[in-house]
């Protein structure tokens, strides 16, 4: 027993190792910076106690940011989630080209963020990008916007972006949750005269709560920590539209020289994320079904 | 035996692992080739390169790494000229020229800091930040003395300046001024009435504005406030420092109004245009004017050879020309780390004797239709919208750098241009108010000054 125990030891100490050098060391040592004033180059660093959190809650500009952050969320959460499932029930029931229709609809998972901001970039150019144009080609003239340099439009479109690029990624969680369904229970309910609605509704859904558990969580903290899109895209623009609070951590620790803010923000996302996983953990695991 | 092969197997994994970290991290500046340098044979810094001749045996030669800000096409290939001739003419030393990041410069540079990959030499833009840092090493007196004029820190001068600052001016469509019978306004007033004529000509729009880039903003941002608010307070930031000034001042207020009055006249999508665009809007006849700097001449001329352009500075309603102007704060350093090494401090100033000698500095300037900051400065032919540059500086009523170009009392604290500049947007496009613009700033700016004061000395080392 004690010999396993060692063994056991030795087989985690890597991991263990280089989880506490490159992730407890760092968040730790950015708790101490959260407290000071540093810019990230200069040897002097001036301790100002609470003054980076106070800054946080009374700033407009982390209020902006945290609203852009959570409508985000919420959209990509809601929108990209109906999405790869209405794709994953597209897989399922297709007969024909089953993993040619997968391939396709996976293709923009394995894009970068940077490479398919620089696409949708391109794609919504006001002046020369194909959706403009395309509006311009059939006499839709009125419908065309400035996608990305008008506040009312610049959100949206990233989170366009953001649902293009994530949906195949959690269509393949649902397939592989939809074809883990019994299908003696829906022949059962076919029998007993349910209608596809019903069967959808009554049997397949609960059956598939556990993808949408997994699902949600990660649209969750992928929509918490938005980046790569916002900095190709818009640079948190037009004015501050698209600023959330990762691009806001960067641009003030990076850009501004204030590491010390930075860093404050960096945590009080930390605990935005684990409040907010732990009360959709505690809502969706109520509602899975355990077969 | 199983336990031992576990433990052993974690073992290796571990080193291996550390061995690649090991790999990855910067090579400490101070090592230098050991072939390289003779260290009591050193030449000093001070010293003339021909006085400072690398050692006699020079196996390798010395490498210095080098960093610039490659977004412009004409800047980089100078660069890569100048270089090339540089290394061809030098073997003993391989000077090379690492990727910059054209669009996020500073923060590029701040990163490369951060990870121990600080290059040898650079294009120094934060230059009053790094020198506070002590990461930037003087230059010697030979190569001070090739300037015209040069920005000291406590009598210490860190930079080298590639040029005289980037006078920014109108880019104009000169066929299609001449078709319409347009002139050149002599006042501010006179200018907004040559847009309104161009918008309600109705063929193309009277200016192109590459907004998306939020430091080209800068370049009308500054026009306006120098006309607005330098004109009758140069210390307005200082003074701000003090507490005796605000972002509500009305001068202020007017420099933003002015933007919003302009920007009516800025092509449609003009916040979602980048820098790298607005060529194509001029040359392609959507817009008859820019304001840039003369770096665009060039682009104009490889974007569309026979492009007929023209060139005017913008006047302010008095007709006062405030032009942006001589020596800046910016250029190329060296490094305080590898000014540690003899032999780097010496290729260093190798370099910059070669870049500023007559010949190469003049292709230099030709191409990025700069103005000299040497004393013995070379003839530059210049095209004709060069020579009205040239004549304009001489006849301003004021030069000076950009507002955040200044350092002293009134250096910006980092990155508060690109936050009024933001702020500023947000007014232009009606989604914030020019009164919540301005509390905006002022609490933004007491952040930014509780941190950084040039003027108390708070968050400056002793």
């Amino acid at each position: 027993m004690r010999s396993n125990s060692r063994t056991t030891a030795a087989f985690i100490a890597p991991a263990f190792i280089f989880f506490t050098l490159f992730i407890i060391v760092p968040t730790a040592s950015s708790v101490y910076y959260s407290f000071t004033s540093w810019d990230g180059i200069n040897p002097y660093i001036r301790f100002v106690g609470l003054a980076n959190f106070k800054e946080i809650f009374t700033s407009a500009r982390f209020g902006n940011a945290l609203k852009n952050t959570v409508l985000i969320t919420i959209f990509i959460s809601a929108l990209e989630n109906a999405l790869a499932l209405g794709l994953a029930l597209l897989v399922d029931n297709v007969s024909r080209a089953r993993n040619f229709f997968r391939a396709i609809f996976y293709v923009p998972v394995i894009l970068s963020g940077i490479v398919s901001g620089f696409i949708w970039k391109i794609m919504f150019n006001y002046n020369f990008g194909p959706i403009n144009q395309a509006l311009q080609s059939l006499g839709l003239s009125a419908l065309k916007r400035d996608w990305l340099g008008s506040p009312a439009f610049a959100l949206a479109s990233v989170g366009v972006v953001l649902i293009w690029k994530g949906a195949g990624y959690y269509m393949v969680i649902y397939l592989a949750s939809l074809q883990g369904v019994p299908q003696e229970v829906v022949e059962a309910s076919t029998i007993d005269g349910a209608s596809s609605l019903q069967r959808f509704l009554r049997i397949t859904l609960p059956l598939i709560s556990g993808a949408f558990t997994i699902n949600f969580t990660l649209s969750l903290i992928n929509g918490l920590k938005v980046f790569d899109q916002v900095a190709v895209m818009t640079d948190g623009g037009p004015g501050f539209a698209t600023e959330t609070i990762v691009y806001l951590l960067y641009k003030v620790g990076f850009s501004e020289g204030r590491q010390g803010f930075g860093t404050a923000v960096g945590l009080v996302l930390l605990f935005i994320i684990m409040i907010l996983n732990w009360i959709q953990q505690k809502f969706l695991k109520s509602r899975e079904v355990q077969l | 035996m199983k336990k031992l092969l576990a433990i052993l197997l974690c073992a290796t994994l571990l080193f291996s692992a550390l061995a690649g970290c090991a790999g990855s991290a910067a090579p400490s500046p101070t090592q230098a080739p050991a072939a390289v340098v003779d260290a009591t044979k050193a030449p000093e810094a001070t010293k003339a390169p021909e006085a400072t001749a690398p050692p006699a045996k020079a196996a390798d030669p010395l490498e210095m790494t080098f960093i610039f800000a490659d977004g412009d096409e004409a800047f980089k290939t100078s660069m890569n000229r100048v270089v090339d001739g540089f290394n061809a003419a030098n073997p003993d030393i391989v000077i090379k020229i690492q990727p910059g990041d054209g669009g996020a410069y500073s923060e590029f540079l701040k990163t490369k800091d951060s990870v121990g990959e600080f290059p040898d030499m650079m294009e120094m833009r934060d230059t009053a930040v790094y020198v506070r840092a002590g990461k930037l090493a003087p230059l010697a007196d030979n190569i001070k003395s090739l300037f015209k004029t040069t920005t000291a820190f406590d009598g210490k001068v860190y930079t080298a300046p590639f040029a005289g600052e980037n006078t920014n001016g109108i880019l104009y469509n000169k066929k299609y001024f001449t078709e319409k019978g347009l002139s050149i306004p002599g006042t501010w007033d006179e200018f907004l009435a040559l847009c309104k004529t161009i918008k309600d000509l109705g063929d193309m729009s009277p200016l192109v504005i590459g907004g998306q880039d939020i430091w080209h903003m800068g370049f009308w941002f500054h026009k306006l406030y120098a006309d607005d608010v330098l004109s009758s307070d140069p210390d307005f930031i200082k003074h701000c420092y003090e507490g005796t000034a605000k972002f509500s001042d009305e001068r202020f207020v007017k420099t933003i109004t002015d933007m919003q009055e302009l920007f009516q006249y800025a092509q449609d999508g003009w916040t979602s245009t980048p820098d790298a665009q607005i060529t194509t809007f001029l040359v392609g006849e959507m817009s008859a004017m820019m304001f840039s700097g003369t770096h665009m001449f060039t682009q104009v001329a490889d974007a569309d050879s026979s492009f007929e352009l023209g060139w005017f500075p913008v006047p302010d309603r008095q007709g006062v020309q405030r032009l942006v102007g001589g020596a800046g704060i910016g250029g190329l350093s060296l490094s305080a780390e590898s000014a540690k090494d003899p032999a780097k401090q010496a290729a260093f100033d190798k370099f910059l004797l070669y870049f500023f000698e007559k010949a190469n500095y003049k292709l230099f300037l030709e191409t990025m239709s700069y103005l000299p900051v040497t004393v013995d400065a070379p003839s530059v032919e210049g095209t004709d919208v060069y020579v009205a540059v040239t004549e304009a500086v001489k006849t301003a009523d004021f030069l000076s750098p950009m507002w955040n170009g200044f350092h002293g009392d009134n250096e910006l604290p980092p990155d508060f241009r690109n936050f009024t500049y933001k702020t500023t947007v947000e007014v232009i496009q009606g989604s914030r108010t020019i009164e919540s613009a301005t509390d905006e700033l002022q609490k933004a700016w007491d952040v930014a000054a509780s941190n950084f004061n040039p003027v108390t000395g708070t968050g400056i080392a002793k």
